[in-house]
């Protein structure tokens, strides 16, 4: 075998069993979340919802989120804030707390929409995107089907049958033409209203602690 | 000529593992938006592997081609392909999984998988 060739031979080699150990570490980490495995959402239990208010009617700060459902983001920002902003200032009546469903990722996105609205009209809106995020998929691999859908609702505590017959065309609309009015081009994004004043928006992304706080004061 | 032309790109390629090694540091709050899509390749599994950032892996490999690229003896020549062969498999890796599993591209990672192409066919060329 002539040197050239040798030496080409060695450096394939070595380079196939590094390769190959890193392709097998990077392809065994993580885990996904399937439509049989969402978990049953406890967040908000013993909250009153009304209309997709969470919390208070009367509370004197309104919070609003703007999400897509297939946002990995929105998905970590629930997972991070919301629960002690919903033990600190929803339970105790300052904040109430909305939801307004964009769809700009794909279809599955729209698909989620439309079930939300579905869950919204039965007072289970807050926990049907909790349990709908605990099960994400990766964005618009078509996992939003009709199964999925009906083991998020499953988990929420939302009638299947109603929620996928739900149109939600007008929540669709609102959240439109909200974002747009405020100039939301990113999810998650936050505003806060005080009584019956406009919203402002205070941030995007997974907001800290202290930010919000400083927000909500 | 093709030893310059590797440190040429080497180069690039440090700046863009650099810029991706930063980002991923500073932990900018990401978000998907409208026109741009989601950070989801950033804020995906796959950016680490065994809990060390894929982008700082990427520097330090870069770092290492340079390193083999100062000398010009057979070993090094051996060394700087074999690194290079191992980056552009991974980067061939991170591009399946970009498009197959995560439907996101990132293009700083998609520049960098392309220096690691470069490379490779220039350090395979070295040794001939």
């Amino acid at each position: 075998m002539s040197n050239p060739l040798r030496r080409l031979l060695a450096a394939v080699t070595a380079a196939a069993v590094v390769t190959a150990a890193a392709i097998a570490v990077s392809a065994s980490g993580g885990t996904k979340h399937t439509a049989a495995t969402a978990p049953v959402s406890t967040t908000f239990r013993g909250i009153p919802e009304h209309a997709g208010v969470l919390g208070n009617p009367n509370a004197p700060i309104t919070l609003t989120e703007y999400v897509d459902l297939q946002c990995p983001i929105c998905a970590e920002a629930s997972e991070q804030t919301l629960p002690w902003l919903v033990q600190n200032d929803v339970r105790t009546g300052k904040v109430k707390l909305q939801i307004r469903t964009l769809h700009f990722i794909g279809p599955d996105s729209e698909r989620a929409a439309r079930v939300a609205s579905g869950a919204k009209a039965q007072g289970r809106l807050w926990p049907f995107v909790e349990s709908f995020y605990a099960a994400q998929g990766q964005e618009n691999s078509g996992y939003v089907t009709d199964a999925f859908l009906r083991s998020v609702a499953k988990a929420a505590g939302v009638n299947a049958d109603k929620a996928l017959a739900a149109g939600g065309q007008a929540d669709l609309d609102q959240a439109d033409s909200d974002a747009t009015r405020l100039g939301v081009t990113a999810t998650p994004t936050f505003t806060v209203a005080r009584g019956d004043g406009q919203p402002k928006v205070i941030g995007s992304g997974v907001l800290s602690r202290a930010a919000l706080e400083k927000a909500l004061r | 000529m093709t030893r310059r032309a590797a440190m040429a790109v080497s180069g690039v390629g440090l700046a863009i593992a650099g810029y991706l090694a930063v980002v991923h540091y500073a932990g900018a709050a990401p978000v998907c938006a409208i026109a741009h899509g989601c950070a989801t390749v950033q804020k995906s599994h796959y950016a680490e592997l065994a809990g060390v950032p894929v982008a700082l892996l990427g520097l330090l490999g870069y770092v290492a081609i340079l390193a083999s690229l100062a000398h010009d003896g057979e070993r090094a020549r051996v060394c700087t392909a074999g690194l290079a062969f191992a980056g552009f498999g991974f980067s061939a890796w991170l591009t399946y999984v970009e498009v197959a599993e995560l439907h996101a591209i990132c293009v700083w990672c998609v520049g960098s998988a392309l220096c690691m192409t470069a490379l490779a066919g220039l350090s395979a060329a070295r040794l001939a």
